[in-house]
């Protein structure tokens, strides 16, 4: 048995998120998303909490695990045998127990506009349009492995003293489409990256890569974005825009 | 009603990371101090010999060596992060291979041991 200590938040009942604990039965194989789904199974159905594929490829269910931004499918019960304490993920709204708000972390999502954008196309051969080399696909392939969990926010500290932060996952794909040789989009999103609400917000702290499930490495990402936007900067002032 | 929590001034203390971050940061601390001395060196030379040479004293107080050595040690440690920062935000490609990260951190120690051996070299003698 392991106590699970679980931070609830029940906004009909109390202003503000309690603690409560759980005795969890546990094997080698019990995820923290196997226990959580034990105890609305077994002990308490009013717990609420966000999962989907149990397999880390969904990046719905991610928790603080003893102040740690984790998938709570890819953690283990066997690594935490003197306890734990689970919370929703750091630095966003609280809607229900585990459950947060993803809103804000959404919003700045679609505002890097994360899509390929294309430049009208010359030929008409359509299969031709998108073809691209190893190398070119090796450019941003890292930085295209995001899952949209948000841990990274959770870990950031920036974001949590200023929510208008874009934040490292969405400045990671602004950067993976602008490294990508299909896309055109670059100067439609430079603008707002190059705001302060953009990757010069972030002073390095780097836990955002430690925590990051897909070895994305957001903090590379922004880092590489700040000296784009440099060069940006340049570009713009030479072409006297600026 | 969602509930937000704020984040409290000593949010840098509920993680390694985070504490290792404050540090790196701090470094500043030392370092603005041996700027300052420098700067009072500069302005020393200027005022003319007499206080050219107290300055000179002062420069030689033991706090004030301790203090420099802890700016020296600190910007050391400072470079040791920044070394292995650089080829994340500023991977080198040659071809179609990215350069290892092991290069360009020991290509940066290279520079800083060619930086120490040139004014060893410019003041040798002179201590």
């Amino acid at each position: 048995m392991i106590n699970m200590k679980i931070a609830r938040y029940q906004p009909e009942e109390s202003a503000e998120p309690f603690e409560q604990s759980f005795q969890v039965p546990y094997d080698a194989s019990t995820s923290v998303l196997d226990a959580l789904n034990y105890i609305k199974e077994d002990l308490d159905p009013t717990l609420s909490f966000r999962w989907s594929c149990r397999m880390a490829i969904c990046g719905s269910c991610g928790v603080m695990v003893n102040g740690v931004p984790k998938l709570s499918c890819k953690v283990f019960l066997r690594d935490y045998e003197q306890g734990m304490l689970l919370e929703p993920l750091a630095h966003l709204p609280i809607e229900r127990d585990l459950i947060v708000d993803m809103d804000a972390f959404l919003k700045h999502l679609e505002a890097v506009k994360p899509y390929l954008i294309d430049a009208p196309l010359e030929s008409e051969n359509t299969a031709m349009a998108h073809q691209q080399t190893p190398a070119q696909l090796a450019k941003y392939q890292q930085f295209s492995n995001c899952i949209n969990c948000g841990l990274c926010y959770s870990a950031c500290p920036q974001f949590g003293l200023n929510p208008e932060f874009l934040g490292p996952a969405a400045i990671t794909l602004a950067h993976r489409y602008n490294l990508d040789s299909r896309d055109q989009g670059k100067a439609a999103r430079m603008p707002l990256l190059n705001t302060e609400e953009g990757p010069w917000s972030c002073t390095f702290v780097g836990y955002c890569s430690d925590v990051c499930p897909q070895q994305v490495d957001p903090a590379a990402a922004v880092n590489q974005l700040k000296v784009e936007s440099a060069k940006d900067m340049l570009i713009q002032l030479f072409r006297g825009n600026l | 009603m969602s509930y937000r929590s704020e984040l409290t001034r000593t949010w840098w203390l509920k993680h390694h990371a985070f504490k290792a971050y404050m540090l790196r940061e701090a470094t500043v601390l030392p370092l603005f101090f041996l700027l300052l001395s420098l700067a009072m060196g500069i302005y020393s030379l200027w005022q003319g010999q007499n206080q050219w040479q107290a300055w000179q004293l002062i420069m030689g107080h033991p706090v004030v060596l301790v203090v420099n050595s802890i700016a020296l040690m600190a910007s050391l440690y400072h470079a040791w992060t920044f070394f292995q920062l650089f080829p994340r935000v500023m991977p080198i490609r040659l071809g179609e291979k990215t350069l290892s990260p092991k290069v360009l951190i020991a290509a940066q120690w290279a520079g800083v041991a060619s930086v120490i051996g040139l004014f060893a070299w410019l003041f040798r003698g002179a201590l």
